[in-house]
């Protein structure tokens, strides 16, 4: 196998692509963890007052999951992809671990908006039932925030 | 704490009819909670599950039908579907949370 290794598919070439795959679902779930705790401490001071707006508050924490599911998406297409480094070009592991890292700090950004609004959207969604709506479409905009990164790292993964 | 509620009840005996009452409506409280328990729960299990499966799924079918179909356009197609179908989860838990909750309407009333 060491004599098949050359300057295009050398012997750390799948280090790359082993790095993109894990920064991929390392990043999205830090980014998913911190939206889940900030909009569930939210929830937690919320409900002690409006129980019954549970079902309606739960919603930031189910997108907060959902940058979760992106991160790993392409971490399982990455992982899908990899291969032993006599036919795992240099080139590949640059573009899988571009991939990664798209949707990794994406889903991070997202997930860090998700919380905070999420926080701050139950909470007041507990006094004025008409912030809902408002709410809803801020998480809907923090949420594409991931889907870019997730459509980006696609794109790149196809190259 | 509904034993401590009928225990209380049982002792004054004059107001009974009204500890009777709260019971009931602790009641009700308790089987409307735990039907949306059940809703969020269904939808969270949806949410979770339903992308992976598509995933998975669509990668075993659309591999043995379209076998002219090169791996990377199958992983593809896949993913997009995963996303597709966990973006119609969410949609559907959202428009039950907004206008879907029985729950809530008549809670307000109260």
């Amino acid at each position: 196998m060491s004599s098949e290794v050359s300057s295009d598919n050398p012997i750390y070439g799948p280090f790359f692509g082993v790095m993109g795959a894990a920064s991929a679902i390392i990043f999205s779930a830090l980014g998913a963890a911190y939206g889940t705790a900030k909009s569930g401490t939210g929830i937690a001071a919320m409900s002690v007052m409006r129980p019954e707006l549970i079902m309606k508050s739960i919603i930031p924490v189910v997108m907060a999951g959902i940058i979760a599911i992106y991160g790993l998406v392409v971490a399982v297409l990455i992982a899908g992809a990899l291969e032993e480094p006599s036919k795992y070009t240099l080139y590949k592991g640059f573009i899988h671990l571009g991939a990664g890292l798209a949707v990794g700090f994406s889903g991070l950004a997202a997930g860090f908006a998700i919380g905070i609004v999420g926080d701050a959207g139950v909470r007041g969604t507990a006094q004025q039932p008409r912030l809902f709506v408002g709410m809803i479409l801020i998480l809907i905009f923090a949420e594409v925030l991931g889907l870019y990164g997730l459509i980006v790292a696609i794109y790149l993964y196809t190259k | 704490m509904t034993n401590k509620n009928k225990k209380g009840n049982g002792g004054s005996g004059v107001n009974g009819n009204g500890g009777s009452s709260k019971l009931a409506k602790q009641r009700s409280q308790d089987s409307q909670d735990y039907s949306s328990f059940k809703t969020v729960l269904f939808y969270c299990l949806l949410i979770v599950f339903l992308p992976v499966i598509t995933f998975f799924l669509m990668k075993g079918f659309v591999l043995d039908r379209f076998f002219s179909m090169s791996e990377m356009k199958v992983n593809i197609a896949s993913a997009v579907g995963a996303v597709v179908s966990l973006h119609l989860a969410l949609g559907l838990y959202i428009y039950r949370a907004y206008f879907g909750a029985p729950g809530s309407g008549s809670k307000k009333l109260d």
